[in-house]
């Protein structure tokens, strides 16, 4: 099995932001260091099993999930509201579908858990270091967001 | 499918095999918590013909005492070990409520783990699952296991 998990973050999450939301975003380049910690964040995870096994995370700075929620919403945001994480939660289930779909053409099945949404002014998150993982920034005007894919494989 | 006697069961089960530690299970909260100070949150995911999340919530004192009784070793900061020992205890967790939901007809897979260390913030789900917050009391303080699932008729 030969899942590129670079390629399939960006089609999926381009494909969220060029159709639902319509906001136009460049990607960056692959972190090669894991970012642990989160100021004044937001981030949407959520649990996926089946063939494999992981977590997606999105990871957006607050004015960033302000923009995406006022996109998708229509309606001007700026305090961190149930909006804003009903939002980040979406966002993540919209991106991590995606991601199956890509993985079926792979041949590999997963099944979605269900998002929780977690902000804060200052938290760090820590996985099991014996995924594999791969964060990808996107830039927009208003800042940078992350998605991060960790998987395990069943041995 | 009874989310409180599962959780209650699961966790006692957990506390008394393999971290070695004495819990009283409280009545389940009516409202959700979803701030946090000077915690640890462990979650994870659950998918596959139910499909949810478990996390389990504890003050940094707790989740320290806690990892010590774990590990055998005593712990004074919340480091790796720490973090590490609370998101294998989110997975025992799910794995005995998977258990539980498999045998009665399900079909359960669990995610990986996640831990979130923070000195303050609110996690909560997006979805309108049904669940359940019980309150555990440790000699070293109170913590929380929290389940949300939805399961397909």
């Amino acid at each position: 099995m030969d899942l590129d998990l670079q390629k399939q973050i960006i089609d999926s999450t381009q494909a969220v932001f060029d159709s639902m939301l319509m906001i136009p975003i460049t990607t960056g380049a692959i972190l090669s260091e894991k970012v642990y910690t989160f100021q004044t964040s937001i981030s949407g995870m959520l649990g996926f099993a089946g063939d494999v096994q992981g977590m997606l995370t999105i990871h957006c700075p607050q004015n960033v999930a302000f923009t995406i929620t006022t996109a998708l919403l229509g309606v001007d945001i700026d305090t961190v509201d149930d909006d804003v994480k009903d939002t980040i939660g979406e966002l993540a289930n919209m991106v991590l579908g995606g991601i199956k779909d890509g993985f079926v053409e792979q041949g590999i099945q997963i099944n979605l858990a269900i998002p929780t949404v977690l902000a804060g002014r200052s938290y760090r998150i820590s996985g099991m270091d014996d995924a594999s993982w791969t964060t990808v920034p996107f830039h927009l005007n208003e800042g940078d967001f992350l998605v991060e894919l960790k998987l395990k494989t069943n041995k | 499918m009874n989310l409180l006697e599962n959780i209650v069961g699961a966790t006692k089960e957990i506390f008394e095999t393999m971290i070695m530690m004495e819990i009283t299970p409280g009545d389940a909260l009516s409202e959700s918590v979803t701030e946090f100070k000077g915690s640890i949150s462990g979650v994870i995911g659950l998918a596959g013909s139910c499909k949810g999340m478990l996390a389990i919530h504890l003050p940094d004192s707790v989740a320290m005492s806690i990892t010590s009784n774990f590990l055998g070793m005593d712990v004074d900061e919340v480091n790796d070990d720490v973090t590490d020992a609370i998101g294998e205890l989110a997975n025992m967790l799910a794995g005995n409520i998977k258990m539980v939901l498999d045998v009665a007809g399900n079909k359960v897979t669990l995610s990986i783990p996640s831990c979130i260390h923070g000195e303050e913030y609110t996690m909560g789900c997006v979805s309108d699952a049904d669940w359940v917050v019980v309150p555990f009391d440790t000699n070293a303080g109170q913590f929380l296991v929290e389940l949300q699932l939805q399961c397909n008729d």
